[in-house]
C-alpha cells in the first residue's frame, strides 16, 4: 500500500533511521520522531494513515501516546513495536485500540504485513463511518449539521 | 528439596558430625541445667532436713535416758530415805531401855517386816560396839563392831548408809545405822537392808536389748549387778570422779578409751545424795539411735530415688526436646534452602527480563541493518556472482541467528514471569495425553516406548494448562534427549494422588543418561545445560521450576546417574491466594 503516511515514534535514532530507509524503499511516505511529545504536534497539525509507536521512550512513553493520539483522532491505526513487550502491556495497548503489538526484533516483511492489516482496518472503519453518516442524512437531514464538528 | 539429600558425600559428613557434635552439646548443657536447677535443692534440702531431723531425734533420746537416770535415782534414793526415816523415827521414839530388850526387838522386826520384806535384821549396839540385842536370821550376838568402818562413821554422823559389803555373813548387804544419844548414853540402831528386794529395784528395770542399769560406789564397785558388765562387788572399769550434781550424759564414740566409758555406748550417770552412789544407765548407742538411723536410712533411699528418678526423666525429655529441635532445624534448612533456591530464581528472573529487553533493541537494529543490505542487494545488479551469492549466505545466517536471539530473549522472558497466564480447569491426565501423542512420533522413530500409568481419581482442578504444558513439554524433551545416546529407552508418565489428597503428582521418569551428583545441584539453575551448544539454552528447567513453584507446587529429582532420572512435580489442587485472585481480576 505504498504512498501512506506513516510516522515513526521511537527513541532510537539508528533504528528510525534504517527502518525510514527500509520503509521508504517500500513506497511508504515515513516521518520519524524520537519523543512521544513530537509525535503529538505533528499529529494535530498532519493526518497520518500509521502510527509505528515504541513503548518505552524519554517523555511521555508510549500507552500515553496512543491515548493522547486516540483522542486527536480515532481512525488513525496504531501499531505497537516494542523491544519491553510483556503480554500485561500488549493486552493493555490492545484495549485502547491500537490496532497490533509487534515485539522486536522484527523483520521488515512481517512488519509490512502488519501495515497493510493496519491500513485495511482503517480504510473499512472510514467507510463504515461514512455509510452511518449517510444513513443518517438519509433519515434526518437535519442531522447534516452534526457532519461538521464545531470549532474551538 | 530433595536434591539436598544429593550434597557432595564429604561435606554433608562433615556437617553431619558438626551438627551432631551440636547436638550432643546443647543435650548435656540442658541436663546440666536441669539438673542444677531440680537436683542440687532436692537434696540440699533432703539433707538439711535429714541432719535437722537426726540432730533433733538424738537430743530427743539423750532426754529420754536422762529422764530414766533421774527417775531411778529419785526412787532409789526414796527407797533408802523410806528407811531410813523409819529407823530415826523408831531410834528417836523407843529408850534403849525398851529396844534393849531382845522380845520388843523381835516384835518391831516383825511389824516392820509385815506385807513386806524391807529389812534382813535389826540390831541395838552400844556404844562400846557390842550387841545389846538382835532380831534377824543370823546369829550375830557376839560381834563387836568396835574397829567397823560403819561404825567409826555412825559416830562421827548420826546417821549411815553403808556401801555393800560382805561382812560376816559373805553376802553382798548395806546398812542403815541411826545414833541416839539419850540421856549419858548412846546407842545405835542398825538395820540391815534385804539386798534382793532392793537389788530388784534396780536391776529388774528393762531398756532395750542392750540398756542396763546400776550403781556403783564412790570407788567404782559394782552395788548391784549390772546385765552385762559384770558382778556386784566387782571392780568396774568406770573411771570415778568426785560426786556433783546434776546427770551427765556420755556418748561414747567407737574409738574413746575404756577409761572414758565403754565404746559405742550411751551412758547417763547420776550420783545420789545418800548413799554417795552413782547411778548408771547404759545402753549401746546404735540400739539407742536405731530408730533415728532406721528413719535416716528410709528418708536418704527416697531422696536418692527421687533423684534418680529426676535424672531419668530429665535425660528423656530432654532427648525428646533435642529431637524435636534437631527436626525443627532440619525443616528450617529446607526452608532456607527453599527460600534461597526461589530468591536467586527472583534475582536471576529480573536481571534476565532486564537482558531481554536491553538486547531486543540491538537485535531489532542488525535486522533492520540486515533488511537494508537485502534491500541493496536486490538493486544492484553489477556484482561479482561469488561475492553476490556469499553475501546472501551471509545474510541469511545473519537472520537465523537474530531468530536463535529471539528464541533465548523470549524464554528469559517467560522464565521471568512477564509472559501472562490463564487460569483454567485442568484435566492432568488429559493434558500429558495430548502431549504424549505430540512426542509419540518423534519417540517411536528413535526406538522409544511410552508407558503411561494414569490414577483416574484425579479431579479437574484450577491450573494454567498453557504452562504447564510448557513444563511437560520440557520434561519429555529432556527425557528424549537422554535416551538419545540410547538406541531403545522407555518414558514412564504416571500420575498419582498425593498422600494428603489435596493435590497430584506427575512423574516422569526415563531410562536415559541419568544426571551425574554433581550436575543435579545445578540442573534447575538458568543458564544451566549439558546439551550441545546451540540446542539447548539452558532455560527449560529453570522456566518448569518457575512456573510450578508459582503454581503452588514443587519439582524436583531423583534418580542414578547412567541409569535414568525421574522428575516429580506436584501440583496442588488449590492455588496459593495470589495466583488465583489475580485470575478473579481477569
Amino acid at each position: 500500500m505504498p504512498g501512506k503516511k506513516i510516522l515513526l515514534v521511537d527513541d532510537e535514532k539508528v533504528f528510525t533511521e534504517n527502518m525510514t530507509r527500509l520503509l521508504n524503499n517500500r513506497g511508504y511516505d515515513v516521518t520519524a520522531v524520537d519523543r512521544g511529545e513530537d509525535a503529538l504536534q505533528l499529529i494535530e497539525k498532519e493526518k497520518y494513515d500509521v502510527v509505528i509507536l515504541d513503548l518505552k521512550m524519554p517523555g511521555i512513553d508510549g500507552i500515553a501516546t496512543l491515548k493522547e493520539i486516540k483522542k486527536l483522532d480515532t481512525f488513525t491505526e496504531i501499531l505497537i513495536l516494542t523491544g519491553h513487550g510483556s503480554i500485561d502491556t500488549a493486552t493493555e495497548a490492545l484495549k485502547l485500540g491500537a490496532y497490533d503489538y509487534l515485539t522486536k526484533p522484527c523483520g521488515i516483511d512481517e512488519l509490512v504485513m502488519k501495515l497493510k492489516g493496519a491500513w485495511e482496518r482503517k480504510e473499512s472503519m472510514e467507510k463504515k463511518e461514512m455509510e452511518s453518516k449517510i444513513q443518517k442524512v438519509v433519515e434526518s437531514p437535519s442531522a447534516v449539521f452534526d457532519l461538521f464538528p464545531k470549532r474551538k | 528439596m530433595e536434591n539436598k539429600k544429593l550434597d557432595s558425600l564429604g561435606t554433608y559428613q562433615e556437617n553431619d558430625q558438626r551438627q551432631k557434635k551440636y547436638y550432643s552439646s546443647l543435650f548435656s548443657k540442658l541436663i546440666g541445667l536441669t539438673l542444677i536447677c531440680s537436683l542440687v535443692p532436692l537434696l540440699l534440702v533432703g539433707w538439711l532436713i535429714n541432719i535437722h531431723y537426726s540432730r533433733f531425734a538424738r537430743e530427743k533420746m539423750i532426754y529420754h535416758i536422762r529422764t530414766q537416770v533421774e527417775y531411778h535415782s529419785r526412787i532409789i534414793e526414796l527407797f533408802i530415805n523410806e528407811r531410813s526415816s523409819k529407823l530415826i523415827l523408831i531410834a528417836k521414839t523407843h529408850s534403849l531401855d525398851y529396844l534393849g530388850r531382845q522380845p520388843n526387838l523381835s516384835n518391831l522386826y516383825k511389824i516392820m517386816n509385815e506385807g513386806q520384806r524391807s529389812i534382813t535384821d535389826l540390831g541395838v549396839i552400844d556404844e562400846k560396839g557390842r550387841h545389846v540385842a538382835y532380831a534377824g536370821p543370823y546369829d550375830l550376838m557376839d560381834k563387836n563392831y568396835i574397829d567397823a568402818q560403819w561404825f567409826k562413821e555412825v559416830m562421827k554422823q548420826g546417821l549411815y548408809v553403808s556401801d555393800m559389803f560382805l561382812g560376816f555373813r559373805k553376802e553382798p548387804h548395806f546398812i542403815i545405822a541411826v545414833k541416839r544419844v539419850e540421856n549419858d548414853c548412846t546407842w545405835i540402831l542398825r538395820a540391815t537392808i534385804d539386798s534382793e528386794v532392793f537389788r530388784s529395784l534396780v536391776e529388774d528395770v528393762r531398756i532395750g536389748k542392750t540398756g542396763e542399769v546400776f550403781l556403783l560406789n564412790r570407788e567404782g564397785v559394782f552395788q548391784t549387778s549390772p546385765r552385762f558388765s559384770g558382778n556386784i562387788m566387782d571392780k568396774s572399769s568406770f573411771r570415778m570422779e568426785v560426786p556433783h550434781e546434776g546427770t551427765d550424759i556420755i556418748v561414747g564414740n567407737y574409738e574413746m578409751d575404756i577409761q572414758e566409758g565403754p565404746a559405742g555406748f550411751i551412758i547417763a550417770r547420776t550420783w545420789l545424795n545418800v548413799p554417795r552412789w552413782m547411778l548408771v544407765v547404759k545402753q549401746k548407742k546404735s540400739e539407742a539411735l536405731s530408730e533415728v538411723r532406721h528413719t535416716n536410712y528410709a528418708t536418704l533411699i527416697f531422696l536418692h530415688i527421687s533423684a534418680l528418678v529426676i535424672l531419668a526423666v530429665s535425660v528423656l525429655i530432654t532427648g525428646y526436646m533435642i529431637r524435636i529441635i534437631q527436626k525443627r532445624d532440619r525443616q528450617t534448612d529446607q526452608l532456607n534452602e527453599q527460600l534461597f533456591q526461589a530468591s536467586k530464581m527472583a534475582a536471576v528472573g529480573e536481571l534476565s527480563a532486564g537482558v531481554a529487553h536491553e538486547i531486543n533493541n540491538p537485535l531489532e537494529i542488525i535486522l533492520t541493518e540486515k533488511q537494508i543490505l537485502t534491500d541493496c542487494l536486490e538493486r544492484s545488479i553489477e556484482m561479482d556472482g561469488e561475492f553476490r551469492e556469499q553475501l546472501i549466505r551471509s545474510l541469511s545466517q545473519i537472520e537465523v541467528q537474530i531468530n536463535r536471539c529471539k528464541r533465548i530473549t523470549v524464554n528469559l522472558l517467560r522464565f521471568s514471569r512477564r509472559t501472562g497466564s490463564i487460569i483454567e480447569r485442568v484435566n492432568v491426565n488429559q493434558l500429558l495425553k495430548e502431549i504424549t501423542e505430540l512426542m509419540e512420533k518423534e519417540a517411536s522413530t528413535s526406538g522409544i516406548e511410552i508407558i503411561m500409568d494414569f490414577e483416574h481419581l484425579i479431579p479437574p482442578f484450577l491450573s494454567d494448562p498453557s504452562q504447564l504444558q510448557q513444563v511437560f513439554l520440557n520434561l519429555m524433551n529432556n527425557a528424549l534427549d537422554a535416551l538419545e545416546a540410547k538406541p531403545y529407552g522407555r518414558i514412564f508418565i504416571k500420575t498419582i494422588l498425593s498422600d494428603d489428597k489435596k493435590g497430584v503428582e506427575v512423574i516422569m521418569a526415563d531410562t536415559g543418561s541419568g544426571i551425574s551428583d554433581e550436575n543435579i545441584e545445578k540442573i534447575f539453575d538458568p543458564f544451566f545445560t549439558t546439551k550441545p551448544v546451540g540446542k539447548g539454552t539452558g532455560l527449560g528447567l529453570s522456566i518448569s521450576y518457575s512456573i510450578i513453584k508459582r503454581l503452588g507446587g514443587e519439582i524436583f529429582v531423583t534418580g542414578e546417574y547412567g541409569k535414568g532420572s525421574e522428575f516429580h512435580v506436584y501440583l496442588p489442587f488449590e492455588l496459593p491466594a495470589g495466583v488465583s485472585k489475580k485470575m478473579e481480576t481477569r
